[in-house]
């Protein structure tokens, strides 16, 4: 539709320009995909990413101190995220705490720590290497982009291959059945949990990398946005249906939907309202053959 | 006999008053409004949103320093931009001591200011306000809310514009908006289409919000560098962190350099980019003199060195003086610092730069 309206948005250019834009939220979405599956929530992103983001920034080369760890700097964020993503599980296993509420305080901790590594300067990275997963391209696509490719293939494996994917959609399906079969489901709500962290540490590294700066703002929106485009996709907010690849074309559709309407040209004072109405009307449309099936809408 | 009863009744009708009159405190304060404070007794308290962000930031550190010339602390709170924690704070802070109370105090938005301002009144606290007011509340109708101080996002958003044109001289530019409903955003683009109206060879390809934030502009920019190519010369962007984002957007594109940038704010990063060439110009408030002037202005009242009575009715609320920073003069404004002679009592309000209407 939007191709038809505007001959910009039918180029090369744009095409990439979405892809690139789309690579931080694919990442992110990839992860809180996997806890949705198990019907669960997820609202640690935005924390966990502005984390990570000064994390890594303050690691590598950077305005701020003489570190200069280059990709020993993203591991660490990446397994920070991890960190806060056990906790997460921790909290909701151990101290029956709903995920709902787990992860929005995981979140407000994650802010808590960017907060005070931020310490009122903002560190600007100078590591060529996190730089240019930026700017470089290989086959006209940028590195991020590159790396989100891969991260939903190393997803979309675990979902299809391991236990933990498997089991991940079971305890979404049917819990109780689960658990009456003998299996230990904690353990794996946890390891879930961790996964989507490492997902979301890794995003804010990629922000960090096209922003140049680490940002406590980092993953401001990203947890909304993820799950909005993990629902278009076609995972169930309740657990137990969608996947990785479903999430991947949600982001696709949710980043081709903000592109359009900025190139189509409608007014910005428009813009939010007229995005709220076409996600709830797609995802109304994706969930016509279910809801003959259930009735039941929570 | 007598008399201690009517000492115990008089003590009693005081204890009474004051649980009554807990917040308001303030039937012994009229020394203190006609500002008899000694000048060590003063406590200064400066409030801002948060400090994760160096305007912010440069606002406390200003009012540090001005508290450390008179040989007092400044306590800092912090709020996280959130009214409601704003308001607890407020209300926390008046119900101790608020003898010679200054505050400096940014008010979260427009509708968080009458409650403070009615607070500070009843306790009799000297109040300094900034950046949000509504209109019909003036300082004026207050004995010791001081002074309300902002700047004039037209004349910012203008002289940006301007100097966007005249880096350029002719061609296409995208204008990057703040968060659409708040008066900054609506001011500094007015700004703008004052600026393109003077300077017919600019032409606004497109305009677009992204929220006052560094990774919305990325993306916008991005896209807007796609629908437009080569046609964009120049970007206006309402804030700094939505000019840096740009900044990144267009060396992400290959353009770095080939299109000019301009901001509002003059965080250090747009500062060095300005040093550095690749942003053209943004306009500094002035944020640590901003931190120290509230509590110079309260300070100086409380002690009795000015006196509202006195006070011109165009000092009580006012536009100050905001500075255009171009290549020529960035490296001045490279660290925030403050100048101990701005926060003379002689000269608070130097830099009036127009009455607030």
């Amino acid at each position: 539709m939007f191709a038809a309206l505007s001959p910009q948005f039918r180029s090369v250019d744009n095409v990439r320009s979405i892809v690139d834009a789309a690579a931080v939220l694919a990442v992110v979405t990839c992860g809180i995909t996997f806890v949705l599956m198990m019907g669960s929530i997820d609202l640690s992103a935005a924390g966990v990413m502005g984390a990570s983001a000064l994390t890594v920034s303050l690691l590598v080369a950077n305005n701020r101190n003489d570190n200069d760890f280059g990709f020993l700097g993203i591991v660490v964020a990446v397994l920070l995220g991890c960190a806060f993503g056990s906790l997460s599980g921790f909290a909701l296993v151990l101290l029956k705490v709903p995920s709902f509420m787990a992860t929005l305080g995981v979140s407000a901790i994650g802010l808590g720590v960017a907060t005070l590594m931020f310490a009122g300067v903002q560190p600007n990275i100078s590591d060529t290497m996190l730089e240019s997963w930026a700017i470089e391209r290989f086959l006209g696509f940028s590195y991020l982009a590159w790396i989100a490719a891969a991260c939903i293939l190393v997803g979309w494996l675990i979902q299809r291959y391991t236990r933990l994917g498997r089991y991940a959609f079971a305890i979404g399906g049917a819990e109780e059945v689960l658990t009456l079969s003998g299996v230990k489901v904690r353990p794996y709500k946890v390891a879930v949990f961790t996964f989507a962290g490492a997902f979301y540490g890794l995003g804010g590294v990629m922000v960090t990398s096209q922003l140049g700066a680490g940002l406590v703002q980092a993953g401001n929106g990203y947890d909304f946005s993820a799950i909005t485009a993990a629902v278009v996709g076609g995972t169930l907010l309740t657990g137990g249906r969608g996947g990785v690849l479903h999430s991947a074309v949600g982001v696709l559709l949710v980043m081709v939907l903000t592109n359009g309407l900025v190139q189509v040209g409608v007014s910005p004072y428009w813009q939010g309202g007229v995005e709220g109405v076409i996600v709830v009307a797609a995802v109304a449309a994706a969930v016509i053959p279910q809801r003959r099936r259930n009735q039941v809408v929570k | 006999m007598r008399i201690a009863a009517i000492l115990s009744l008089s003590l009693t009708a005081a204890v009474l008053a004051g649980c009554s009159e807990q917040q308001a405190g303030a039937g012994d304060d009229t020394a203190a409004a006609s500002g008899a404070c000694e000048a060590s007794k003063v406590r200064l308290v400066g409030q801002v949103r948060n400090e994760s962000n160096p305007y912010e930031a440069s606002w406390l550190a200003g009012g540090d320093a001005f508290a450390k010339s008179v040989g007092l602390t400044q306590e800092r709170l912090t709020y996280g931009g959130d009214s409601t924690k704003q308001q607890e704070q407020i209300s926390q802070i008046l119900a101790g001591d608020t003898k010679c109370l200054v505050m400096n105090v940014l008010p979260n938005g427009d509708s968080d200011t009458a409650p403070i301002v009615k607070g500070a009144d009843k306790a009799g606290a000297y109040l300094v306000t900034q950046w949000n007011k509504p209109a019909d509340l003036k300082p004026a109708d207050y004995q010791t809310w001081l002074s309300h101080i902002t700047y004039n996002g037209v004349e910012s958003g203008q002289q940006i514009g301007d100097a966007l044109a005249k880096k350029i001289g002719s061609g296409g530019i995208i204008a990057l908006q703040g968060v659409l409903d708040t008066a900054a955003a609506k001011d500094r683009f007015t700004g703008l289409q004052a600026s393109l109206k003077n300077n017919p060879d600019i032409k606004l390809l497109d305009q677009q919000a992204a929220n006052f934030s560094r990774a919305e502009a990325l993306t916008v920019t991005k896209t807007l560098l796609a629908k437009h190519g080569n046609k964009v010369k120049g970007i206006w962007a309402a804030n700094d962190d939505m000019a840096l984002g740009a900044l990144e957007a267009l060396q992400q594109a290959g353009l770095s350099g080939k299109v000019a940038v301009v901001g509002i704010d003059a965080v250090p990063d747009a500062v060095t980019a300005i040093q550095k060439g690749d942003m053209t110009a943004t306009v500094s408030s002035d944020g640590a003199w901003q931190g120290g002037i509230g509590l110079a202005i309260g300070f100086c009242y409380a002690t009795g060195k000015l006196k509202v009575a006195d006070t011109a009715a165009d000092n009580r609320a006012f536009f100050a003086k905001q500075f255009l920073i171009t290549k020529e003069n960035a490296a001045d404004f490279a660290q925030p610092k403050t100048d101990p002679a701005d926060f003379e009592c002689g000269n608070v309000f130097n830099r009036k730069a127009g009455p607030l209407t």
